[in-house]
């Protein structure tokens, strides 16, 4: 009954990336949107907790630690079904290539690491639709840390502080982040997300993300 | 007298007063809030759609019409545990007589009614304790729809406009309301709702509720 392991067969084409913060998945996509733009094909964009219904809240909701595991899910699905049925959806039918900075997989990564059992969540995310490309950077939690903590602290929920695993931020966000990339690691094989290694230079995963989507667009009868 | 065996493992006890928009429920929850009161049991009243973290989200999204079947239902299970999360646990944890104006089964009702797959929408509360009372207030549709216009008067949600049955206003209030009690009327039996006709005098209400509930309070399972 979940729509996320079963094709689509949309027109449009869904592509997605996932990793944790600093693994460069914003990078690539964007690199790919101005091509895929250049390229003369429709095109639209859209980012985790961005919907206008329901980000503000979830973003303060966040600053005032107000959030436990389970309305933290929840909040972030109001946002992801917000966009799924206003953008995702519709964009698909009409035809479009759908470029998707974190998706479903990202609750499914954190929440879990919070706690929330894995069923409950795949269950609450059944109405998404299956990515034609699903992307996973790979990286490590130090690595990861020294990019997006060069300049500031691990924010609270970020470092996972809400489950006092530590009281140094720093040292919460290695054990917090290394259980999301572990859940992210069994997901490869759960939903065949395609990983690869942050660590490599941004031009050699651009290519690599381009072959395969032209792979994708292919099947589809599309040329790029 | 045998003691009362509770639905959960919590101290206290938890009471629902379920029922369609205009059926009564928060002038019976109010009645019966006063007589547990009287005899000094700690009461906790908690009104659907009131949680600090979403509630005026929620009101603000139905203001601008801004909600489609999913959202609205993922937005009221984020109510719903946040209040279960910060007070109806914690006041059951601490022995409270824990009131409720609706539970979970008014988002069964809503929810499916508005085309959502019931198992979704039961997962979506799988962390709700079973209530060890469920009062419902069953009103005959005619009745109802006449208390609801001669009240608050018909709202855009409550009227299922959001679902598009019709776009007479009232024809679609008239369809939305039946198909929210056929809902109810099938979780009746599963979930052994005490069904109450709620045509009966607010007093004779009172006292079947007060009865329902003095049963259990004098099994001693509060001492």
């Amino acid at each position: 009954m979940s729509r996320l392991t079963e094709k689509h067969n949309l027109p449009g084409t869904l592509v997605c990336v996932e990793g944790i913060d600093g693994s460069g998945k914003s990078t690539q996509i964007t690199l790919l949107r101005d091509w895929l733009k250049s390229s003369g094909k429709d095109v639209i964009f859209t980012e985790w907790n961005s919907s206008d219904l329901i980000s503000q809240t979830t973003k303060l909701a966040k600053k005032k630690n107000l959030l436990s595991p389970r309305t933290f899910s929840l909040l972030h699905a109001v946002d992801f079904a917000d966009r799924l049925k206003q953008v995702i959806g519709p964009a698909l039918k009409a035809g479009f290539i759908v470029l998707a900075d974190r998706y479903a997989y990202t609750a499914f990564a954190r929440d879990v690491a919070r706690g929330v059992d894995p069923d409950w969540v795949r269950k609450v995310y059944s109405f998404a639709y299956q990515p034609d490309l699903a992307l996973y950077f790979d990286i490590d939690p130090k690595t990861s840390m020294e990019r997006i903590c060069s300049n500031r602290a691990p924010k609270f929920y970020e470092a996972g502080m809400d489950l006092k695993l530590s009281n140094d931020p720093y040292e919460s966000y290695m054990i917090f982040q290394g259980r999301v990339i572990k859940e992210y690691q069994k997901m490869v094989n759960e939903f065949g997300l395609v990983k690869l290694n942050a660590l490599d230079s941004i031009h050699s995963k651009q290519v690599t993300i381009r072959n395969m989507l032209k792979e994708v667009l292919k099947a589809k009868g599309v040329e790029i | 007298m045998k003691k009362f065996q509770k639905k959960h493992n919590y101290e206290g006890l938890l009471i629902v007063i379920e029922g369609t928009d205009g059926s009564g429920k928060s002038t019976q929850l109010e009645l019966l809030k006063r007589s547990i009161q009287a005899q000094s049991y700690g009461v906790m009243v908690s009104e659907w759609k009131t949680s600090r973290l979403i509630a005026n989200v929620i009101d603000d999204a139905k203001d601008r019409n801004l909600l489609n079947a999913t959202t609205y239902s993922l937005l009221y299970a984020a109510d719903f545990v946040d209040r279960l999360e910060n007070q109806i646990i914690p006041a059951l944890q601490s022995g409270f007589i824990v009131l409720l104006d609706r539970y979970y089964y008014t988002a069964l009702a809503r929810d499916v009614v508005r085309g959502q797959d019931i198992e979704w929408v039961k997962n979506l509360y799988e962390c709700a304790p079973e209530p060890d009372l469920i009062f419902y207030l069953d009103m005959p549709v005619d009745v109802l729809l006449k208390r609801i216009i001669g009240t608050t008067g018909l709202n855009y949600y409550e009227s299922g406009r959001d679902v598009g049955f019709s776009t007479d206003f009232y024809k679609s209030f008239e369809i939305y309301q039946n198909k929210c009690l056929e809902q109810y009327n099938r979780m009746k039996k599963e979930y052994n709702f005490k069904s109450i006709d709620g045509t009966r005098s607010i007093e004779e209400i009172h006292s079947i509720m007060q009865k329902e509930v003095q049963k259990i309070l004098d099994s001693g399972v509060l001492y």
